[in-house]
This record gives structure tokens, C-alpha cells and sequence, in this order.
């Protein structure tokens, strides 16, 4: 959505620390995450990009030692609020992760089990629908439309990933948050799901984790840079590939680093 | 170049190998230029054909850099400051190889001119080759030293290099009018002339180059131009 030629905002992070314990992870992260864009974090391992992901659903919850601090402010909602429902926000920003990770069930019932949770489907012909929906919006129906009832784990890896994102579409979320989704797939599947996250930006908005600087450039509008638990740079993804204004992404991006 | 080296050496090495070239290509442009110009001042012939024979180096030069080019994006996909090190190397090397081209057209029309040249036709002929030939310099030097200042003090120069241009125009122009004799003479004389100014814009396509490999910025705006050009002598 766009107003007056300029992105809306949908996720706005304001002085977000994160602590491990007593070791600090995040350092006062200000990132606004525009609507209907592809958000790239990048960063070297350990830089706090994928804790950061995890903030914005509240993944750290479920770490005892983690403790998140600052405002994450999603629909002029802070979801680190004590009143916020954790399982509705899990519906509005789904989640893919590096290795595909189907449940070990039918292919069908990988897609049925989001609706079926949170009673999306009033009828069988209902949870169809949103089968078939989930499966051709992650351009995967046509491969699989005669296996449904197969299991999910028997597909190749990329079609297991492509699987995920059905899954994680099918409760139709505003938000997909991608950790590393293409570095268990060969180029081919890598180039699908990049190609599904293009199409999948016109009604999510996007915010994916990745190694992958090539990745970052091709599939991104905005990127982020990450070193240390500190947000160094962000901006929009050809300044910081062509002519990035800090030294230590300049460093980073064209393998100086350390 | 960034301060700190690349992880990987011989991508560091691969960048450094088509700086070096970039350099020592400007260097035989240099060369080039100088001799084609000394060839007119001091008539000698000499200079003009080294100036055509070595033009051939200019050209290897050029394939070089263009493979090299051609190599870093498909093997390597620079970014940032590598990015625009590749992509104004490519640029800069095909002004320079342009460079290389007009200076061996001097020479060859320098082997056609008479002996006797009028002097003040040799002197406005100086004039405007030695502003080129100092451009072509600071650009080379500004190249070396990543200095976007010196780049836009070149980019601006161009404006003085047409002011020299027609005025030389001017008395080529006087030349050929004196006698139908010097028809021959001048005609060739008004192509080094252009050339020697077609150099200079190409000494200022470096500049927004280096300019833009520097900054990541482009020189906005119109180049600077001078007067307009002089078509009959006569305004």
C-alpha cells in the first residue's frame, strides 16, 4: 500500500534491546519495516539479524533465559505488551525457517492444520479451497495436486519448502517472516522461492534473513545490516549495494571483513 | 580501493591488477598525446610515427581490461566499491582507448603538414594541446589518488579547453583564407584541432567517472561549455 508515493509503515522496532542472560544480543534497534516490501537483514553469524526476525513474533518467547525489552509496534499494536495473544499474533506473521520442516502428515493436512486451529473453515469444501489456494499461491498445487494425501516429508527439498510457505500462507498472514529459507536448496528451488517471494510481496510483507548477499540484492527492496547486536545501516537495498554510506557494510558486503 | 583487504587474495589481486592497468593505459595515452602534439611543435616525424605504431598497445590495453571486467562480474559479483571499480574501469578504459585513437590521427595528419607552419598558428595549436594534455594529467593523477576534487576541477576545465579551441579554430580559419594554397594544410590542421578537443571531452568523461567512483554520485548538470563554436571567422 502506498500513500502519497511512500511505503506505509507495518512494523515499526523502537529501541528494541534483547538479552541473553546477562549478555546483551540486540542494542537499540530502530527499524521501520514498510508494507508490501521485501525487508533483507543481512549480517555475519551471531550479528543478532535472526533474533531480531524472531522478535517479530515473539519466537523468544519460548527461550527461558531471553528477555526482550523496547517496542515492537505492528497495526499501532506493541506486541511485547502483556495484553497481546500470542497465538493471534502467530496467525497475522507467519514464519519460514532455514530447514523445511513439514509436519510429518499429509500434504493436506500440513496446509489444513493453521485453518483448522484457528477455525478459518466452516466446511470441508471451505479447508479444500484453502488447500488448493495456499498450494497455488506457493506455486506448488500443479506438483502435488494428485498427492495430497501423501505424506509431505516424501517431497525434494525445495518442494518441502514451498510446502512451508503454503502452510505458512494459508491463515493468510500479513506478515512472513523468512529465516534462511533457500540455504538447504539447490539453485533451481532457490530461484522458485525466490520468484514466490516477488509474487508473494503484492499482499504480505516480507522480512527475510539470509547469508546470501546475491540473494539479498535480488529479492529485496530495503536491507538491513546487522554487526555485533547493532543495526549499523539500513536503507534501500541498491544504496546499500551500490554506494552503502557506512564503511563497516561497505566492508561486509564486498567480503572485507574481520 | 576500501582500507582493509578482501578475505579472499586473489579477488584483492584481481582488483589491484585492473587498477594497475587503468593506470598504465592513461599512461601511454599520455605518452601519446604528448608526442603527437611535440610532432607538430618540432616537427618531427619521428614522434608522429611512434605515436601510430603504439596505438596498437592502447587497443590491447582496452581488450584486457574488458575481459578482465567481463571476469570480476561473472566470477566474482562485486558490490559497492568493487562494483563501481569494475563498471568506471570499463568506461574509463574505452574514453582512454578513444584517446589513444585521435592522438594516432593527429600523427598521421602531422606526416602530411608542411615544414613552415605561421607561428602563431603553432602557438594557439600549443595552447589548447597543453591545457589538454595538463587535464589529461589531473585526471590520471586523480584516478591514482581517488580524488573526486580534482576530478570536478577537470570537469569544470572543459569549458576553458573549447574557449582555447576556438580561438585555434579561429586562426586556422585566417590560415586557410590567406591563400588557397594552404588549403591542404589547413583543412588537416582544423581536424587536429577538433581532435585535440575531442580528447579533452574525453579527459572529461574520465573525471565524471572517477567522480562517480569516488562518491557513488553522478556530476549533475550540464557539462560546462564555453563559447560557441566560431563557423566563418567572421561573427
Amino acid at each position: 500500500m502506498r500513500k502519497n508515493g511512500v511505503n506505509m509503515i507495518k512494523i515499526s522496532a523502537k529501541n528494541v534491546d534483547v538479552f541473553y542472560g546477562k549478555k546483551q544480543a540486540l542494542f537499540n534497534i530502530n527499524l521501520d519495516i514498510e508494507e508490501n516490501q521485501v525487508t533483507a537483514l543481512i549480517g555475519p553469524s551471531g550479528c543478532g539479524k535472526s533474533t531480531f526476525l524472531r522478535c517479530l513474533n515473539r519466537m523468544n518467547d519460548v527461550i527461558d533465559i531471553c528477555k526482550v525489552q523496547g517496542e515492537i509496534v505492528i497495526n499501532d499494536f506493541n506486541i511485547n505488551d502483556k495484553g497481546c495473544d500470542v497465538v493471534r499474533l502467530r496467525e497475522k506473521i507467519g514464519m519460514v525457517f532455514q530447514k523445511p520442516n513439514p509436519f510429518p502428515k499429509t500434504l493436506y493436512e500440513n496446509i489444513s492444520y493453521g485453518p483448522t486451529i484457528h477455525g478459518m473453515a466452516q466446511s470441508k469444501q471451505e479447508m479444500d479451497e484453502i488447500v488448493e489456494t495456499s498450494l497455488k499461491k506457493a506455486a506448488l498445487w500443479e506438483e502435488v495436486k494428485d498427492r495430497l494425501h501423501e505424506p509431505g516429508t516424501g517431497l525434494s527439498g525445495g518442494q518441502q519448502q514451498r510446502l512451508c510457505i503454503a502452510r505458512a500462507i494459508s491463515v493468510q498472514p500479513e506478515v512472513i517472516l523468512m529465516d534462511e529459507p533457500c540455504s538447504a536448496l539447490d539453485p533451481i528451488a532457490t530461484a522458485q522461492i525466490e520468484e514466490l517471494i516477488d509474487e508473494l510481496k503484492k499482499e504480505h510483507t516480507i522480512i527475510i534473513v539470509t547469508h546470501s548477499m546475491a540473494q539479498a540484492a535480488r529479492v529485496s527492496q530495503r536491507t538491513g545490516f546487522f554487526h555485533l547486536g547493532e543495526l549499523i545501516e539500513h536503507g534501500s537495498t541498491d544504496k546499500i549495494f551500490k554506494n552503502p554510506d557506512n564503511i563497516k557494510t561497505q566492508d561486509y558486503i564486498t567480503g572485507r571483513f574481520g | 580501493m576500501s582500507e582493509a583487504p578482501h578475505t579472499v587474495k586473489s579477488y584483492e589481486e584481481e582488483l589491484k591488477n585492473l587498477n594497475s592497468n587503468i593506470i598504465k593505459m592513461g599512461g601511454f595515452c599520455e605518452e601519446a598525446l604528448g608526442k603527437a602534439v611535440q610532432a607538430i611543435t618540432m616537427r618531427n616525424s619521428d614522434h608522429a610515427e611512434s605515436v601510430i605504431k603504439d596505438d596498437e598497445k592502447i587497443d590491447k590495453f582496452e581488450t584486457l581490461i574488458e575481459q578482465q571486467v567481463v571476469n570480476l562480474i561473472a566470477l566474482r559479483q562485486p558490490m559497492a566499491i568493487d562494483l563501481r571499480e569494475t563498471v568506471t574501469a570499463l568506461k574509463i578504459s574505452s574514453d582512454l582507448e578513444r584517446i589513444g585513437d585521435l592522438a594516432k590521427n593527429i600523427s598521421k595528419r602531422t606526416l602530411l603538414l608542411n615544414e613552415n607552419l605561421p607561428k602563431n598558428l603553432v602557438d594557439a595549436l600549443v595552447r589548447v594541446s597543453s591545457d589538454v594534455q595538463k587535464q589529461l594529467k589531473s585526471i590520471l593523477d586523480a584516478y591514482l589518488d581517488r580524488s573526486s576534487s580534482v576530478a570536478m576541477n577537470v570537469w569544470e576545465s572543459d569549458e576553458k579547453t573549447d574557449d582555447l579551441t576556438n580561438l585555434c579554430m579561429q586562426e586556422v580559419i585566417k590560415y586557410l583564407k590567406e591563400n588557397e594554397k594552404n588549403l591542404d594544410d589547413g583543412t588537416h590542421l582544423l581536424f587536429v584541432t577538433k581532435n585535440i578537443e575531442r580528447i579533452g571531452d574525453h579527459t572529461t568523461n574520465v573525471a565524471e567517472q572517477v567522480y562517480y567512483l569516488v562518491t557513488g554520485k553522478y556530476l549533475e548538470g550540464d557539462r560546462p561549455k564555453g563559447t560557441e563554436p566560431i563557423v566563418t571567422g567572421e561573427k
